[in-house]
């Protein structure tokens, strides 16, 4: 069977010595989504696969984490339970001009919801320990080490330490939230303990202007909390299309964040209120809780890399080729710890991409093109392809621009002033939609049909020639029929530092 | 109601085009979303080469600058609903000098009674999708228990505050619709059209001479007539009670039906639904009308399946009783028909002047929408062609470019087929139920038989916002792939944001991709739309030889998606 799986993969090691014995075909460093994956596909093909992982914890530390990962334990799925239930806030004050009439005193039971996030949690804890075992994947509990280019060493709780040789040795330890540098930082927690707080903070702020950032500071505010973001650029959201970036800007502050652009934290004091926050600008703020949304750092340290000559770059992410590789033929990585595009679904497409290549004899490369991605801020905030600045950037030729803003009919009697914006970006001679973006409720979902769109090469014309579905917002997608501006193509457009 | 199908909607193209001076205000702005996507369609329309000898001299004579005019418009609409307002506009627009009448406004409809904005507006799509959001607050309170929320007492609904705001809605709406003729420099008169001979118009007692007469008065919902018809309301009623229903009866199996049956539901009503056939959605996929009629059922919504009412019966504390082929049931404050429209043509002087009608009572018209009287023209649910706003929309541009471009134009129909109007087409199609429905391209069965050798991919899962609140609620999604070519043929989807959901996929269907193309396309995660781009294994292989290959093998589907 090795041998077989040997000379399927066109890229296994040409120069090793067939005769050799591991006791795996593949050991995965960490089952997270891009491990698991890589994992059960590598087992599919007839690999004989190995995983270790480290004990389950909602807060991840060098010696905790949990089958599943950061996006089952400690993102998107708990992320998105929290912002479903921070949506109703919104819903209720909609629901009197609809008629129903709520009870002025309306509980929320911050510790119902997270008992029922941590229950949920542990079951899809479950389910993804089920998914390995099906797939006839060893499952052992421990902090991987990787000792040799065919030597992993796993730490068992009770300080025992298991070594088993492998062909083929994948990294897939993800990345963990870092605190900024800042006195007092200590006082500040991260996204880990925010989706695991006691206690509904009343006053809480966010530092960061980032994904994570406003989706906390949309799921705290949902819930009644009152919201201070601080952000360093004019307006939250770097990299997104500038113009989707004011939309959000403006809905959060429109349901009551208060936004402090061009802000940071100089010192954070604990004081009897609370937490002080002291700003750059010397603004105080007390808050309950301190969020520093201001970014993760790949999980190496502890991997013992360098001994065995993986090459890392400066932020400690896994240098890799397009295949997943890194220098040392034999080790591998994917997910957010080679921090390319850090997206669950991309993990998912690398370590399938992974399995593909060494062991299904296909070998295939993953495609970042068109990758869609969302923010779960509320309202929402979709998006796939070019950005206008991008698609500017790449000054392939001008470009068309399409936008559409309206009030969604849901608001006309509800008085709710929120603008659902769409947007494409054509490119205006081929005609192929090279970006499309969305802010207003349902953009996520709305966004995945597009995107298969997208990624397909669509024209205009096409997205034109499709009836739409009536009534949706999703109809103004096919429906934008005049061109909002024509953007001539690169060169003399300033850069600007939003 | 067929028209609602399609809201009217402003889109920033429509009143562009319009010489409009009046500051837009902001309310008018705020409309964005609720008018017509299609006006655009008719603008692109291809332009038509006249081949029929007799539309081409009626066109030309239309046309014709020669003769200065002895009338006192150039068009006269009678009905300002959709169909009607687009054609004055853009006749208007096009230099003709225009009159519209229209009824006084009022939410239901009579011999008397109308408002500018016609049905869509003021007795469709709109106030539906008003009291369908209403509705859906129920659930969403019952969802919200399971994510900590509490309230002092259940959430009690108001019937008179939610039947009053959308009215002043409506109004605005009407409102809006009345700016946009008048600042299209159209002459608006309130009041009943009657048509008198080819070229003239009588509005209670006045009388208005028009080179063109163009009839668009729509469509009214039909009751059919058994005994105790009398005791049942229609839709426009139904969108209209000054109470609420305790318990309602609802006849008909086809998408109103149903999407009235969610609304009272969601407002509390114990709902009934009666239907002739064995399933809801006649011309649906056959696992979507098992699924949504399944998923109602656990919303407390009773279907009475094969069960055809014949009479109503009025017992003496008031309440009305349903007797069927199959027996009776009792106990219904209100018994409402969704078995279908008629055209409004009784009393307009048709007859007289020789237009011809169908026995229906809908105008006969060419394929230019004219009529047996060659100044006299239709469009719209009155000529019970294809009854969608859109529909309407079209003829409207249409017949406007027809008369006064000198451009003879035929509607082209082949743009708003529904699935089960037109066979092969990718026009996708939503029904507001609750949960809703999506669908775009083939249903299984049409598939089968137009292809023969198919797979279908399915899934069946509980959505994560299920697993917290504790609610039954699933979501059924279904790709049918040719399996020769890999194509996708059809896509559909019974869940939460099915219709928002499905538009995206309808570009990739109309585009002719694959499934291949959609496993290559990333999932945005966590979302329930994903699921439509990793679904891996067939569900079942259909092949006409040789026989069928079963094939069952639903994943153990982790939230995530791993």
């Amino acid at each position: 069977m090795a041998r077989k799986m040997l000379n399927d993969g066109e890229l296994s090691q040409p120069n090793q010595e067939e005769q050799t014995h591991f006791d795996f075909d593949l050991f995965v460093i960490g089952a997270g989504s891009g491990g698991v994956r890589a994992a059960r596909f590598s087992a599919n093909f007839g690999a004989k696969v190995g995983i270790c992982e480290l004990p389950f914890h909602p807060i991840s530390s060098e010696v905790i984490g949990g089958v599943g990962g950061t996006c089952v334990i400690r993102g998107c799925v708990p992320k998105k339970i929290l912002v479903y239930g921070a949506s109703f806030g919104g819903e209720l004050e909609d629901a009197r001009s609809y008629g129903w009439e709520v009870h002025e005193k309306i509980d929320f039971d911050w510790k119902k919801l997270l008992q029922k996030k941590t229950d949920e949690i542990l079951r899809l804890n479950g389910i993804y320990k089920r998914l390995l075992s099906n797939a006839g994947v060893k499952l052992y509990e421990g902090e991987g080490k990787i000792v040799g280019p065919n030597e992993v060493e796993v730490t068992q709780l009770d300080g025992t330490k298991l070594s088993y040789s492998a062909k083929h040795i994948l990294i897939a330890t993800g990345s963990r939230a870092q605190r900024a540098p800042i006195p007092g930082q200590e006082l500040a927690i991260t996204s880990d303990e925010a989706l695991s707080l006691e206690e509904l903070p009343k006053r809480a702020v966010v530092l960061g202007g980032g994904y994570i950032a406003v989706e906390f500071a949309s799921i705290w505010r949902g819930m009644g909390s009152t919201v201070d973001l601080l952000f360093r650029k004019e307006l939250p959201l770097r990299g997104f299309d500038d113009e989707m970036r004011a939309v959000v800007a403006r809905n959060l502050e429109g349901r009551g964040i208060n936004l402090h652009p061009r802000t940071t934290i100089k010192e954070l004091i604990k004081s009897e209120e609370g937490v002080k926050v002291i700003t750059d600008h010397g603004e105080e703020i007390v808050a309950d809780v301190v969020l520093f949304a201001t970014g993760r750092a790949p999980n190496t340290k502890r991997l013992n890399l360098k001994a065995v000559g993986v090459e890392v770059d400066q932020t400690g992410a896994v240098k890799v080729d397009e295949n997943s590789r890194t220098n040392v033929p034999s080790i591998w990585a994917v997910g957010d710890v080679t921090n390319r595009m850090n997206l669950t679904p991309v993990a998912l497409m690398e370590g399938m991409c992974f399995a593909k290549t060494v062991f299904g004899g296909q070998p295939c490369k993953p495609d970042y093109r068109d990758v869609p991605c969302a923010v779960f801020c509320i309202p929402p905030l979709s998006v796939v392809g070019l950005s206008e600045e991008q698609a500017i950037e790449q000054g392939k030729g001008d470009i068309l621009v399409f936008t559409s803003s309206f009030n969604p009919m849901r608001n006309t009697i509800s008085g709710r002033q929120e603008k659902t914006v769409m947007k494409l970006v054509v490119d205006a001679e081929t005609e192929k939609v090279l970006g499309a973006s969305m802010c207003g409720p349902e953009a996520p979902e709305i966004m995945q049909g597009i995107a298969v769109a997208l990624k397909c090469g669509a024209t205009k014309a096409q997205f034109d020639s499709t009836v739409g579905i009536h009534p949706s917002s999703a109809e103004e997608f096919v429906t934008m029929r005049s061109v909002t501006r024509r953007v001539a193509a690169a060169s003399s457009n300033p850069k600007t530092n939003l | 109601m067929a028209t609602s199908v399609t809201t009217p909607k402003l889109t920033t193209t429509f009143y562009k085009r319009l010489p409009i001076t009046v500051p837009l205000s902001s309310h008018f702005l705020s409309l964005q979303n609720t008018l017509t996507p299609f006006s655009h369609n008719c603008c692109s329309l291809l332009y038509f080469q006249c081949q029929r000898r007799h539309v081409a001299a009626r066109a030309k004579s239309d046309n014709g600058a020669e003769l200065p005019s002895h009338y006192d418009f150039d068009l006269f609409t009678v009905g300002a609903g959709s169909g009607g307002v687009r054609a004055s506009r853009f006749a208007a627009n096009f230099g003709a000098s225009v009159a519209i009448c229209e009824l006084p406004f009022s939410t239901i409809s009579s011999e008397t009674t109308g408002g500018v904005g016609g049905t869509c507006v003021l007795r469709g799509c709109v106030p539906k999708k008003l009291l369908v959001y209403a509705s859906k607050f129920s659930h969403e309170f019952d969802e919200s228990n399971g994510f900590g929320w509490k309230y002092g007492t259940e959430p009690q609904h108001d019937w008179s505050t939610l039947i009053a705001n959308k009215n002043a809605e409506l109004q605005r709406l009407t409102g809006i619709y009345k700016n946009i003729l008048i600042n299209a420099g159209i002459t608006l008169i309130e009041g009943r059209g009657k048509i008198v001979d080819p070229h003239t118009v009588d509005v209670d007692g006045k009388l208005y001479s028009a080179r063109h007469i163009l009839i668009s008065v729509g469509g009214r919902p039909f009751i059919p007539d058994i005994p105790g018809s009398e005791y049942a309301i229609d839709s426009d009623a139904a969108l209209d009670l000054p109470s609420k229903p305790e318990k309602i009866a609802i006849v008909g199996g086809g998408y109103i039906a149903l999407e009235f049956a969610g609304i009272f539901s969601g407002l509390t009503s114990e709902v009934h639904v009666f239907i002739r056939q064995k399933k809801v959605l006649r011309g649906f996929d056959e696992d979507i009308r098992d699924f949504v009629a399944e998923r109602m059922s656990l919303r407390g919504i009773e279907f009475h399946t094969e069960e055809s009412p014949q009479a109503i019966l009025k017992s003496t504390d008031g309440s009305l009783s349903v007797k069927t082929n199959k027996g009776t049931v009792d106990g219904f404050s209100h018994v409402m028909f969704a078995t279908g429209r008629r055209p409004n043509t009784k009393n307009l002087g048709l007859e007289k002047v020789g237009v011809k009608m169908t026995k229906n009572g809908a105008i006969e018209v060419d394929e230019y929408s004219g009529t047996a009287v060659p100044s006299i023209w239709a469009v719209g649910d009155v000529t019970d062609r294809i009854n969608l706003t859109p529909v309407a929309l079209m003829e409207g541009g249409a017949l406007a470019k027809t008369l006064f471009q000198a451009e003879p134009t035929k509607p082209d129909y082949r743009l708003f087929p529904l699935p089960f109007l037109l066979e092969n087409s990718a026009v996708p199609s939503a029904v507001f139920s609750q949960p809703p429905i999506g669908q775009v391209g083939l249903s299984e069965e049409q598939a089968i038989q137009e292809y023969g050798d198919i797979d279908v991919f399915t899934a069946n899962f509980r959505p994560l916002k299920a697993t917290l609140s504790g609610l039954p609620d699933r979501i059924f999604m279904k790709l049918v792939l040719c399996a020769k070519t890999n194509k996708v043929l059809g896509l559909h989807m019974c869940g939460e944001d099915a219709p928002e959901i499905v538009q995206g996929f309808a570009v990739a269907v109309k585009a002719g991709l694959t499934k291949a193309d959609f496993d290559a396309t990333v999932g945005v995660h966590p979302t329930a739309a994903e699921e439509f781009v990793t679904l891996r294994t067939p569900t079942r292989k259909i092949r006409k030889s040789p026989p069928s290959e079963g094939m069952t093998g639903p994943e153990v589907k982790a939230a995530a998606g791993v």
